[in-house]
Protein backbone atom coordinates (compact mmCIF):
# COMPACT_ATOMS: atom_id res chain seq x y z
CA UNK A 1 0.00 0.00 0.00
CA UNK A 2 0.97 3.64 -0.33
CA UNK A 3 3.39 5.35 2.04
CA UNK A 4 0.81 8.02 2.87
CA UNK A 5 -1.83 5.47 3.76
CA UNK A 6 0.62 3.52 5.87
CA UNK A 7 1.76 6.58 7.81
CA UNK A 8 -1.73 7.99 8.31
CA UNK A 9 -3.15 4.68 9.49
CA UNK A 10 -0.21 4.12 11.84
CA UNK A 11 -0.71 7.56 13.38
CA UNK A 12 -4.49 7.30 13.51
CA UNK A 13 -4.68 3.79 14.97
CA UNK A 14 -4.22 4.53 18.72
CA UNK A 15 -6.76 7.35 18.70
CA UNK A 16 -9.45 5.27 17.03
CA UNK A 17 -8.65 2.44 19.42
CA UNK A 18 -8.90 4.78 22.42
CA UNK A 19 -12.23 6.16 21.27
CA UNK A 20 -13.59 2.65 20.79
CA UNK A 21 -12.45 1.58 24.25
CA UNK A 22 -14.07 4.68 25.76
CA UNK A 23 -17.36 4.07 23.97
CA UNK A 24 -17.37 0.43 25.07
CA UNK A 25 -16.41 0.97 28.71
CA UNK A 26 -18.59 4.03 29.36
CA UNK A 27 -21.53 2.50 27.50
CA UNK A 28 -23.76 2.34 30.57
CA UNK A 29 -23.59 6.06 31.42
CA UNK A 30 -23.11 7.75 28.05
CA UNK A 31 -24.30 7.04 24.52
CA UNK A 32 -22.68 4.00 23.03
CA UNK A 33 -22.35 0.45 24.18
CA UNK A 34 -20.75 -2.85 23.45
CA UNK A 35 -21.79 -3.16 19.83
CA UNK A 36 -20.76 0.32 18.69
CA UNK A 37 -17.54 0.34 20.70
CA UNK A 38 -16.58 -3.06 19.36
CA UNK A 39 -17.29 -1.91 15.83
CA UNK A 40 -15.03 1.14 16.28
CA UNK A 41 -12.17 -0.96 17.70
CA UNK A 42 -12.54 -3.50 14.90
CA UNK A 43 -12.43 -0.62 12.39
CA UNK A 44 -9.07 0.48 13.78
CA UNK A 45 -7.70 -3.04 13.38
CA UNK A 46 -9.15 -3.21 9.87
CA UNK A 47 -7.29 -0.01 9.01
CA UNK A 48 -3.98 -1.53 10.09
CA UNK A 49 -4.59 -4.86 8.41
CA UNK A 50 -5.63 -3.33 5.09
CA UNK A 51 -2.78 -0.78 5.08
CA UNK A 52 -0.11 -3.39 5.81
CA UNK A 53 -1.29 -6.18 3.53
CA UNK A 54 2.04 -7.25 2.04
CA UNK A 55 3.80 -8.24 5.21
CA UNK A 56 2.55 -10.48 7.89
CA UNK A 57 -1.15 -9.85 8.23
CA UNK A 58 -1.47 -11.18 11.73
CA UNK A 59 1.14 -9.11 13.51
CA UNK A 60 0.70 -9.41 17.26
CA UNK A 61 -2.86 -10.65 17.05
CA UNK A 62 -2.96 -14.17 15.75
CA UNK A 63 -6.03 -16.15 14.89
CA UNK A 64 -5.62 -18.51 17.83
CA UNK A 65 -5.66 -15.60 20.27
CA UNK A 66 -8.78 -14.29 18.55
CA UNK A 67 -10.51 -17.62 19.00
CA UNK A 68 -9.48 -17.75 22.67
CA UNK A 69 -10.77 -14.24 23.36
CA UNK A 70 -14.02 -15.03 21.58
CA UNK A 71 -14.55 -18.20 23.57
CA UNK A 72 -13.89 -16.54 26.93
CA UNK A 73 -16.07 -13.50 26.25
CA UNK A 74 -18.89 -15.67 24.95
CA UNK A 75 -18.71 -17.78 28.09
CA UNK A 76 -18.88 -14.64 30.25
CA UNK A 77 -21.90 -13.45 28.27
CA UNK A 78 -23.74 -16.74 28.64
CA UNK A 79 -23.01 -17.07 32.37
CA UNK A 80 -23.97 -13.48 33.21
CA UNK A 81 -27.15 -13.39 31.13
CA UNK A 82 -28.34 -16.72 32.47
CA UNK A 83 -27.60 -15.71 36.09
CA UNK A 84 -29.49 -12.45 35.70
CA UNK A 85 -32.49 -13.60 37.69
CA UNK A 86 -30.57 -14.54 40.82
CA UNK A 87 -30.30 -12.44 43.93
CA UNK A 88 -26.59 -11.62 43.93
CA UNK A 89 -27.10 -9.22 41.05
CA UNK A 90 -29.36 -7.12 43.26
CA UNK A 91 -26.83 -7.36 46.09
CA UNK A 92 -24.17 -6.09 43.71
CA UNK A 93 -26.46 -3.25 42.68
CA UNK A 94 -26.99 -2.16 46.29
CA UNK A 95 -23.26 -1.61 46.86
CA UNK A 96 -22.85 0.74 43.88
CA UNK A 97 -23.65 4.39 43.38
CA UNK A 98 -25.11 5.32 39.98
CA UNK A 99 -23.50 7.59 37.38
CA UNK A 100 -19.90 6.59 38.06
CA UNK A 101 -17.75 4.12 36.15
CA UNK A 102 -18.19 1.19 38.49
CA UNK A 103 -21.97 1.06 38.51
CA UNK A 104 -24.75 -0.64 36.68
CA UNK A 105 -24.41 -4.16 38.03
CA UNK A 106 -23.80 -6.53 35.15
CA UNK A 107 -24.15 -3.94 32.42
CA UNK A 108 -20.52 -2.72 32.08
CA UNK A 109 -19.15 -6.28 32.22
CA UNK A 110 -21.63 -7.33 29.55
CA UNK A 111 -20.67 -4.29 27.48
CA UNK A 112 -17.01 -5.27 27.54
CA UNK A 113 -17.73 -8.90 26.79
CA UNK A 114 -20.04 -8.00 23.91
CA UNK A 115 -17.44 -5.59 22.53
CA UNK A 116 -14.88 -8.41 22.59
CA UNK A 117 -17.32 -10.66 20.73
CA UNK A 118 -17.89 -8.02 18.03
CA UNK A 119 -14.15 -7.27 17.69
CA UNK A 120 -13.17 -10.90 17.29
CA UNK A 121 -15.95 -11.60 14.78
CA UNK A 122 -15.12 -8.64 12.54
CA UNK A 123 -11.35 -9.10 12.77
CA UNK A 124 -11.70 -12.79 11.93
CA UNK A 125 -13.75 -11.91 8.86
CA UNK A 126 -11.19 -9.29 7.79
CA UNK A 127 -8.31 -11.72 8.22
CA UNK A 128 -10.10 -14.29 6.10
CA UNK A 129 -10.96 -11.74 3.41
CA UNK A 130 -7.49 -10.18 3.24
CA UNK A 131 -5.64 -13.47 3.22
CA UNK A 132 -7.81 -15.07 0.53
CA UNK B 1 -46.60 -34.83 -2.13
CA UNK B 2 -47.78 -35.13 1.45
CA UNK B 3 -44.90 -33.17 2.85
CA UNK B 4 -45.97 -30.20 0.77
CA UNK B 5 -49.41 -30.23 2.40
CA UNK B 6 -47.86 -30.55 5.85
CA UNK B 7 -45.78 -27.48 5.14
CA UNK B 8 -48.77 -25.56 3.83
CA UNK B 9 -50.95 -26.40 6.84
CA UNK B 10 -48.23 -25.47 9.33
CA UNK B 11 -47.63 -22.22 7.45
CA UNK B 12 -51.33 -21.34 7.66
CA UNK B 13 -51.42 -22.11 11.39
CA UNK B 14 -48.32 -20.03 12.11
CA UNK B 15 -49.68 -17.16 10.00
CA UNK B 16 -52.98 -17.27 11.90
CA UNK B 17 -51.20 -17.00 15.25
CA UNK B 18 -49.06 -14.16 13.89
CA UNK B 19 -52.20 -12.31 12.83
CA UNK B 20 -53.67 -12.82 16.30
CA UNK B 21 -50.51 -11.38 17.85
CA UNK B 22 -50.60 -8.36 15.54
CA UNK B 23 -54.26 -7.75 16.39
CA UNK B 24 -53.32 -7.55 20.06
CA UNK B 25 -50.81 -4.74 19.56
CA UNK B 26 -51.70 -1.14 20.44
CA UNK B 27 -52.67 1.13 17.59
CA UNK B 28 -50.06 2.73 15.39
CA UNK B 29 -48.73 5.95 16.90
CA UNK B 30 -50.74 5.77 20.11
CA UNK B 31 -48.29 6.85 22.78
CA UNK B 32 -50.69 6.58 25.67
CA UNK B 33 -50.95 2.84 25.47
CA UNK B 34 -47.22 2.09 25.45
CA UNK B 35 -46.95 1.18 29.08
CA UNK B 36 -43.80 -0.87 28.72
CA UNK B 37 -41.88 2.03 27.15
CA UNK B 38 -42.77 4.42 29.96
CA UNK B 39 -41.91 1.70 32.47
CA UNK B 40 -38.43 1.36 30.94
CA UNK B 41 -37.88 5.11 30.96
CA UNK B 42 -38.99 5.57 34.56
CA UNK B 43 -37.54 2.52 36.26
CA UNK B 44 -34.40 1.55 34.35
CA UNK B 45 -32.05 3.42 36.69
CA UNK B 46 -33.38 1.72 39.82
CA UNK B 47 -33.71 -1.68 38.21
CA UNK B 48 -30.38 -2.00 36.43
CA UNK B 49 -28.29 0.86 37.81
CA UNK B 50 -27.19 2.06 34.38
CA UNK B 51 -28.04 5.60 33.37
CA UNK B 52 -28.21 4.78 29.67
CA UNK B 53 -31.74 3.51 29.12
CA UNK B 54 -30.94 2.00 25.73
CA UNK B 55 -28.05 0.06 27.20
CA UNK B 56 -30.11 -1.19 30.11
CA UNK B 57 -32.80 -2.43 27.72
CA UNK B 58 -30.31 -4.09 25.41
CA UNK B 59 -28.17 -5.82 28.02
CA UNK B 60 -30.57 -6.29 30.90
CA UNK B 61 -34.27 -6.37 30.08
CA UNK B 62 -33.75 -8.13 26.77
CA UNK B 63 -30.55 -9.98 27.53
CA UNK B 64 -31.58 -13.19 25.84
CA UNK B 65 -32.23 -11.28 22.63
CA UNK B 66 -28.73 -9.84 22.79
CA UNK B 67 -27.31 -13.28 23.45
CA UNK B 68 -29.02 -14.44 20.26
CA UNK B 69 -27.54 -11.49 18.38
CA UNK B 70 -24.06 -12.45 19.51
CA UNK B 71 -24.74 -16.01 18.39
CA UNK B 72 -25.75 -14.70 14.96
CA UNK B 73 -22.52 -12.69 14.80
CA UNK B 74 -20.48 -15.74 15.75
CA UNK B 75 -22.20 -17.84 13.10
CA UNK B 76 -21.60 -15.14 10.48
CA UNK B 77 -17.88 -15.04 11.26
CA UNK B 78 -17.71 -18.82 11.23
CA UNK B 79 -19.54 -19.04 7.91
CA UNK B 80 -17.39 -16.43 6.17
CA UNK B 81 -14.24 -18.05 7.45
CA UNK B 82 -15.31 -21.53 6.39
CA UNK B 83 -16.35 -20.49 2.87
CA UNK B 84 -13.28 -18.34 2.20
CA UNK B 85 -10.87 -20.95 3.49
CA UNK B 86 -12.42 -23.75 1.51
CA UNK B 87 -12.46 -21.85 -1.75
CA UNK B 88 -9.02 -20.27 -1.69
CA UNK B 89 -6.79 -22.53 0.35
CA UNK B 90 -4.11 -24.22 -1.65
CA UNK B 91 -1.56 -26.80 -0.57
CA UNK B 92 0.64 -24.11 1.01
CA UNK B 93 -2.15 -22.89 3.29
CA UNK B 94 -2.73 -26.18 5.00
CA UNK B 95 -1.42 -25.06 8.37
CA UNK B 96 -4.15 -22.44 8.70
CA UNK B 97 -6.75 -22.70 11.37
Amino acid sequence: MDLIIKTISRVLFPFVLLMGIYVAIYGHISPGGGFSGGAIIATSFALLVIAYTEGDVEHRFTKEELVDIKAVSGLILVILIISMGFAWRLELLKTQTPLVLWSGGFTPILNVAGALMVITAIVTIIYALVKE
Amino acid sequence: METRYVGLVSLVIVAAFMMLAVAGLPGFGSFQQKEIATYYLENSLEDTGSANAVNSIVWDYRGYDTLGEETVLFCAALGVFTIIRRRFSGPHHKDDL
